[in-house]
């Protein structure tokens, strides 16, 4: 090593290169996001993100990705509890299972929900005389974000439980606690940052969805529009200002979920 | 769960009609015909009728209703897509049946370019000029696409067999081919296409005469090419009866004829679509453009015979694998 000591020139031009390369990729694009927004001064702004619609889309947005983040946060814990205490015959075929929507195009996944719930699908056609439609409701949106985001939770969970000391399990069993006890009190707590995190990352992966939410919402705006959708219709509409608008809270939601994310993870991993 | 999801506007004894539209028709519908029909109805039956309206592609939007989105009306650009909404069962009464072949309104197609006209294009012909950059929507998804192929495709013939007495089919292929060498984009819509434009895409843009006054209103730095010879796009209006309910039967045939009546084709008119049921009307639109020999789809034979022959056999066999 020659740098050991004194001024490090590797250290200022690294740097300045990283940001230098994310400038084009990252920085300006979300960048000019905002100085579009805004361009049109602070109360066309505020009037586009005020619009009835608009505040419907965000709504409409959060409840879905909420419900979707619950759920897979719930199957998540459950499937990587399974998944590594016991083992059995196709384990592994499970395990590439639940991680396959990942790699799967948002529009097939959405495609594929159209051709089991839409009103002709295979399974839809017959709850249609029961009048029950799934697909062009909130529903349809639920499960297309829960399809989408299915492996990240689980993904973020199951290291913890590989790795996690059996020791304190057996110690709590032997003292008298039972399963559920043992549980509630010894291993969920060690996986208290790994839930949370990996709910945050479900969240602010569905609150961006787009490519399947476009396919099985019907896109009613005021209805069965989300908030990307609305992004996409008004860009599509010509009216770019309040396209961007919506986007900026997009963008700044996205921003607080990783702080939140980053800085608190000394807080939540703790064993 | 349903109570933990934001709930759309309440329902109280109210209608809601929901209405699938192509791209362009959001301002007419939105600013002028919702408001103008619930008034109307009110009026008459003192009760108050909702729009929930969703605006895309012709093409994206019949195949979201065959797929089983809940419409109970549909303005489409093409009346083929009417026709494929008729073969899946989706509508069974007959639109042509209808006032007008079921025809609510109807637009030239135009080229835009930017201000000043920096390329010199007066016609069709010189979009195909080296260098050119045309935008011009998918007519996969869109069906001013659709019209626009029929529109150069079809002036190239009205003019040839104006000279010759015969249409001559192989000069208006060449056309067409030359000026999809030029195409660098193919948005999903009409309307999609224009924005990409607005932002400073391309060239010149070929797309419905009303897009480009609805810009220069809004004060876009665009000029308004007026071709010698181009098709009128006609829209048709179509019920799509399998998601009707008898309950909303009446309402739903009430706002059909209404987009016939007067005060409908003048509000058309007012942004910048033609009127079909009325000439007059037209005439109070200062801003549209004249054209010299303009002509229909009747020209090819109607739909059922312009897209196999032209959007297929032509366009996409010979334009589109050659390109």
């Amino acid at each position: 090593m020659r740098h050991v000591r004194g001024f490090d020139v590797a250290r200022p031009l690294s740097i300045g290169m990283l940001v230098f390369m994310m400038l084009p990729l990252v920085f300006l694009p979300l960048a000019s996001i905002f100085i579009f927004g805004t361009s049109n001064g602070l109360g066309n702004f505020w009037a586009a993100l005020t619009a009835p619609e608009a505040i419907f889309a965000l709504k409409l947005s959060m409840a879905t990705s909420f419900w979707a983040t619950l759920f897979n946060v719930l199957f998540g814990l459950f499937a990587a509890y399974v998944l590594s205490r016991y083992n059995f015959l196709g384990r592994n075929a499970l395990i590439v299972t639940i991680s396959l929507p990942t790699a799967i195009p948002t529009a097939v996944a959405g495609f594929a929900l159209l051709l089991l719930w839409g009103p002709y699908g295979t399974l839809g056609r017959f709850l249609r005389p029961q009048g029950i439609q799934i697909m062009f409701t909130a529903g349809a949106i639920i499960l297309a974000n829960i399809f989408v985001t299915f492996p990240l939770a689980f993904g973020v969970i199951k290291p913890v439980f590989d790795t996690m000391s059996r020791s304190l399990e057996e110690a709590s069993a032997t003292i008298g606690a039972t399963r559920v006890q043992t549980f509630w009190h010894v291993t969920l707590p060690s996986l208290r940052g790994a839930i949370v995190s990996g709910a945050l990352l479900t969240f602010a992966r569905a609150v961006g969805e787009f490519g399947s939410t476009i396919l099985v919402s019907g896109n009613l705006a005021g209805r069965t529009q989300t908030a990307p959708l609305y992004i996409f219709a008004k860009f599509n509409e010509g009216q770019i200002e309040a396209a961007n608008a919506i986007a900026i809270v997009l963008a700044l939601f996205s921003f607080l979920i990783f702080s939140v994310l980053f800085f608190a993870r000394d807080w939540l991993d703790v064993d | 769960m349903s109570s933990c999801l934001p709930q759309p506007p309440a329902e109280s004894g109210g209608i809601n009609i929901t209405l699938y539209g192509f791209s362009i028709m959001k301002e007419s519908m939105e600013k002028a015909i919702y408001p103008g029909f619930a008034a109307q109805w009110k009026r008459d039956h003192n009760q108050d009728v909702r729009f929930t309206s969703s605006f895309a592609g012709s093409e994206t939007i019949t195949n979201q209703i065959l797929q089983g989105v809940s419409a109970d009306v549909a303005i489409l650009s093409i009346d083929r897509d009417a026709m494929r909404l008729k073969q899946s069962g989706f509508v069974t009464s007959d639109w042509h049946a209808l006032p007008h072949n079921g025809i609510v309104n109807k637009t030239p197609f135009v080229i835009l370019v930017k201000q000043g006209n920096p390329k010199g294009i007066h016609d069709f012909a010189d979009l195909a000029k080296p260098g050119v950059k045309v935008v011009h929507p998918d007519p996969v998804s869109s069906g001013g696409a659709q019209w626009s192929i029929l529109a150069i495709y079809g002036s190239e013939l009205v003019k040839s067999e104006k000279q010759s007495g015969e249409p001559d089919r192989a000069r208006a292929l060449q056309m067409l081919q030359a000026i999809w060498r030029n195409v660098i984009s193919t948005p999903g819509s009409a309307r999609e296409a224009r924005t990409q434009f607005e932002t400073g895409f391309g060239d010149a843009l070929v797309t419905y005469e009303l897009e480009g006054m609805l810009m220069k209103e809004a004060g876009k730095p665009v000029e308004i090419v007026t071709p010698q010879a181009t098709i009128f796009s006609e829209h048709p209006v179509v019920v799509i009866d399998r998601n009707v309910t008898a309950a909303k039967r009446p309402v739903v045939d009430a706002f059909i004829q209404y987009l016939w009546s007067d005060e409908a084709q003048k509000a058309f008119v007012k942004f910048h679509f033609y009127s079909v049921t009325n000439n007059a009307f037209n005439e109070e639109n200062k801003a549209f453009g004249h054209i010299e020999r303009p002509f229909t789809i009747d020209y090819f034979g109607g739909w059922s015979k312009a897209y196999p022959e032209v959007i297929e056999q032509v366009f996409k066999n010979q334009v589109q694998k050659t390109k």
